[in-house]
């Protein structure tokens, strides 16, 4: 507990700080009329109070108990997490310039034929599969208006 | 007579061929998702929202509604069959429900469970139809220190319930507080926390938020960790309890009902508090207590009337006072904004056919479920059969698209995925969503009734020590958080001892 509690007491502590100084600049404002930063102001205070709190208890805990943690565990199973992570944070960054089409299909080829080590026969059947239903579903029946990109000329 | 006259109004609403169908969908994407493990009912609710823009409030009320109370029936499924709660208010009901399995009773767990939903269900639909104008009144008496005082309360009971730390639950619900304050300020019409991103000029989107916090951050913590799917292969013949498991079941459905129902009208309370706490009770009362864990049909029978009824009594404050009590009401308080709808005690006179309408759709959606749930378990065990590769990435692509659905802007679908890497660091560091997402909602609101009261104080703090009800709330709040610091110091005296 106490690792994780000192890192994430640290970043709340900062956390709350800064939303005070920038609740300042803000305005404050006065009792009868308060400001637009007045409440933030004060949760800010209530945060760091809190992350201190939290932070004294874990210093406390750790001379105590001398306790040793990994937070993240040893699992080898994260980098698939991260990976995902990344492929769908570029999903975000190219449905635009590309279009749904074309990025749907490339996360379902990477996840399926390389994350999972799927046969490419069934990767590229089931990304077919899925892209096509996913446009026809959210696009045609619920009218979303998912990105063309650079099928735009396609006009379908 | 008016609750009649209104009823059959509701009737008149649900039984549109148009809402009819929403409701079916509404349930049956709840089952769906109750069955699925790794996709809960408000990730599904906040993937869904973007679909109903196209349609009425009331056909998209009715449909979100369906989507919650329906996962609460289809969790029990995985619960019983796999050992894996499909929604978390189902975990306790693997204690007793899978042994039965085992045993080779998976039908009468399963029809039991089914029954005792729908009998909890239907008892909470009642219950909301009588005291929902009785509270609505009530509410109309409420000035801006009695609002930001409830909201306090509400806050501060999640935050009493969540699991893990209080201290973190608090600090949870003050970053939710923060984050609800970015954007557009109301009243002087400044813009805070922005800095000149035009993606946070409208503040941040509750829906991002919860599918990141809730979708993104379940697959990436299911992919961590290999989920095993050992599904009891048995024939579901016997659904139909026994006249003895009828016996055995009716105490603990009948209480777990109603404990399910008060638990549900707390704010910060609901069906996951409202199972656990009939199992304990059942336990408690029950005549062989060393059954329980062993295959006991109480065990099965309270916990899922309990949180049935407690899903239903969840709607309580949000249609009459506007005050979403946990993380799902939350983004169903949010449909209905985004839907124009502000929800509280002046909804009743203003959208009728709304909460009429979705009260009594609720009758009708439950008993889609029985029909739902009984004749067709082997088909939610097919769905069960769906390998964790291919549905991870079918959860990811609707997180996707229901992000970006929102506006039309892949800034949606930023905001919704760095909230999903939060949402991971939240759960290894300890830190419960729940409160951060009813901060995040309930933020401008209590902002305004804060700001509003002191305006019309002029600056004086009595004003929320003055009223009674604003008073009695802030007691009840003071008390939350003192209890555990005292409970706790006893601990520790007893520990040192």
């Amino acid at each position: 507990m106490s690792k994780s509690d000192k890192i994430s007491g640290f970043f709340w502590l900062l956390f709350g700080i800064l939303v005070s100084v920038e609740s300042a600049r803000l305005g404050l404002g006065t009792l009868h009329r308060p400001g637009p930063g007045f409440l933030f102001f004060y949760t800010g205070i209530f945060v760091s109070i809190i992350s201190l709190i939290i932070l004294t208890s874990a210093f406390l805990t750790n001379k105590m108990e001398g306790v040793r943690e990994n937070i993240f565990g040893a699992s080898r199973n994260i980098w698939k997490a991260v990976y995902v992570l990344i492929a769908i944070f570029l999903y975000a960054l190219l449905m635009e310039p590309l279009g749904f089409i074309p990025v749907t299909l490339l996360l379902f080829l990477f996840i399926l034929g390389i994350l999972e080590r799927k046969r490419w026969i069934v990767t590229m059947l089931t990304s077919v599969a899925v892209t096509a239903a996913a446009y026809l579903i959210f696009e045609t029946a619920l009218q979303s208006q998912l990105p063309k990109g650079v099928l735009e000329f396609l006009r379908f | 007579m008016d609750v009649i006259h209104n009823v059959l109004f509701g009737f008149q609403v649900a039984l549109q061929p148009i809402n009819l169908m929403y409701c079916f969908m509404g349930t049956l994407i709840g089952t769906l998702v109750g069955v699925l493990p790794g996709l809960g009912p408000a990730a599904a609710i906040a993937l869904l929202l973007p679909s109903t823009f196209h349609t009425t409030p009331v056909s998209a009320t009715i449909m979100l509604a369906g989507i919650y109370y329906g996962a609460m029936y289809g969790g029990s499924t995985t619960s019983i069959l796999v050992n894996i709660p499909g929604e978390a208010a189902s975990v306790v009901t693997c204690l007793d429900g899978h042994k039965m399995a085992l045993k080779g009773r998976a039908g009468p767990a399963l029809g039991i469970a089914a029954f005792g939903s729908f009998i909890a269900g239907t008892f909470g639909v009642i219950a909301l139809t009588i005291t929902g104008p009785l509270l609505s009144g009530v509410a109309l008496r409420f000035g801006p220190p009695e609002y930001f005082a409830m909201m306090i309360v509400g806050i501060t009971v999640l935050t009493y319930l969540s699991s893990g730390s209080m201290l973190k639950s608090l600090l949870m619900a003050a970053v939710g507080l923060i984050l609800g304050g970015i954007g557009m300020d109301a009243i002087s019409g400044k813009y805070r926390f922005t800095y000149g991103l035009q993606v946070l000029a409208d503040g941040v989107g509750l829906v991002p938020v919860v599918m990141g916090l809730f979708g993104i951050t379940e697959v990436l913590e299911n992919l961590e960790t290999e989920i095993k799917r050992d599904i009891v292969s048995t024939k579901f013949k016997n659904l139909f309890p026994t006249l003895q498991d009828w016996k055995d079941s009716a105490g603990p459905i009948g209480r777990g009902t109603i404990l399910g129902f008060f638990l549900g009208l707390v704010p910060g309370g609901g069906a996951i508090i409202a199972s656990f706490a009939s199992y304990a009770i059942e336990k408690k009362v029950a005549k062989n207590p060393e059954e329980f864990g062993h295959g006991a049909i109480q065990g099965v029978a309270g916990p899922e009337s309990a949180n049935n009824s407690a899903a239903s009594g969840n709607f309580i404050p949000l249609l009459t006072l506007g005050i979403p009590c946990n993380a799902v009401m939350a983004i169903l308080l949010g449909a209905l904004m985004i839907h124009g709808l502000q929800p509280g005690p002046l909804l009743m006179t203003k959208a009728p056919d709304l909460f009429w309408g979705t009260i009594v759709s609720m009758y009708i959606g439950n008993v889609m479920l029985l029909v739902l749930n009984l004749p067709l378990i082997g088909l939610w065990v097919k769905v069960l059969k769906v390998p964790y590769y291919l549905l991870y990435p079918l959860i990811l692509l609707f997180c996707l698209i229901g992000a970006y659905s929102l506006n039309n802007s892949a800034g949606d679908v930023l905001v919704m995925l760095i909230f999903g890497i939060v949402g991971y660091l939240m759960r290894k560091f300890r830190y419960d969503g729940a409160p951060l997402v009813l901060a995040l909602v309930l933020g401008p609101m209590l902002e305004e009734a804060f700001r509003q009261s002191l305006m019309l104080s002029k600056g004086d703090f009595s004003i929320f020590i003055s009223r009674p009800l604003s008073l009695a709330f802030l007691i009840i709040a003071a008390l939350l958080i003192i209890l555990p610091i005292i409970t706790q110091r006893k601990k520790l005296a007893t520990l040192e001892e």
